[in-house]
């Protein structure tokens, strides 16, 4: 089991994923996201190849409304 | 007669948020009824288990007619305001950003220490920083001085619609300034704006004046007109006041 730190809570995965398979998994909406690990932003053209590993803290983020 | 910033030139002086509006329609509405062609965004988490047809707000916002300024808003440190703002260059593939760094959650007045250490942090990163700021002369100069591109002091505090509550410190800061002021914060109706574009402000940003009114669309339009009113009647110069009553007619020729 994989454990995680997505977006401020704690959540598991079976076996280890790449981010682009994380995301259809989890049916997150793959347009206006930007994707960070442990810190560093991970660019589109790597959700393929970067594969989210135990204890990884993961923020998905996007815009909303502000001022 | 335009706004330029970041060697782009834009017809309105008016810039507003896209934040407290009922629905993404709503937000569109404003938008297109204030003339104004830049939309600041708040940068925050995707809600995780969203609803696959959920429209993003950026679906909404045609880059090819507006502009979108994302802010830090909710940054209390200069590290988070820069971790913030790298996340939003990376969303809008723009180096524009509203550079936000607040001292508190009861006042939200800015943290003026952290707000010099992220600009200065933002600059050197080659953002194109436009930064809310206290109505602070020497700060404001300091400010400008390390690289923003537009410096931004509050009306009054963040959400209380009070209007103008310093006009001799921020006429100070306009008159000292090289780079766009823009009064961001505390506008509450249109004669606000008005009073911040005729005081010689570049622009003005507002959120809640347009979005907590009862008609947001309305009070939207208001503001495209309160702005260009207000520039208008600072670039035609006002009258000078006198102490005394001067008839407006022809004293010539009375009948009595």
């Amino acid at each position: 089991m994989i454990y995680i730190t997505l977006n401020g809570e704690k959540f598991f995965l079976k076996k280890e994923v790449s981010i682009e398979n994380f995301l259809t998994l989890n049916n997150i909406i793959k347009n206006n996201i930007v994707i960070e690990i442990n810190k560093v932003i991970i660019t589109k053209n790597l959700w393929g190849k970067k594969i989210i590993k135990n204890n990884d803290i993961i923020e998905i983020i996007t815009a909303v409304g502000g001022g | 007669m335009c706004l330029n910033l970041n060697n782009k030139s834009y017809k309105s002086r008016l810039i507003i948020g896209s934040g407290k509006y009922k629905n993404i329609e709503e937000t569109k509405s404003a938008l297109t009824a204030s003339g104004a062609e830049i939309i600041t965004v708040a940068v925050k988490r995707v809600n995780i288990g969203q609803n696959q047809k959920e429209k993003n707000l950026l679906d909404y916002i045609d880059p090819s007619k507006y502009k979108i300024l994302p802010n830090t808003a909710g940054c209390y440190s200069a590290d988070d305001a820069v971790r913030v703002s790298l996340l939003a260059r990376e969303l809008v593939h723009d180096n524009l950003i509203k550079l936000e760094v607040l001292k508190d959650k009861e006042t939200l007045l800015p943290n003026e220490k952290e707000t010099l250490i992220a600009a200065k942090e933002l600059v050197k990163l080659g953002f194109a920083v436009m930064v809310y700021t206290t109505v602070n002369i020497k700060l404001a100069k300091d400010l400008e001085k390390i690289g923003c591109i537009a410096v931004m002091p509050l009306g009054s505090p963040i959400g209380t619609g009070k209007g103008i509550i310093n006009s001799s410190n921020l006429k100070k800061i306009i008159h000292n300034s090289n780079v766009p002021i823009i009064v961001d914060a505390g506008i509450g109706t249109a004669s606000d704006a008005t009073i911040a574009m005729e005081l010689g402000c570049d622009g003005v940003l507002l959120n809640s004046a347009i979005a907590m009114a009862e008609n947001p669309i309305i009070m939207a339009e208001a503001m495209r007109y309160a702005v260009i009113s207000g520039r208008k009647a600072f670039e035609a110069k006002r009258m000078k006041i006198s102490d005394i009553a001067i008839p407006s007619s022809n004293k010539k020729n009375a009948i009595s």
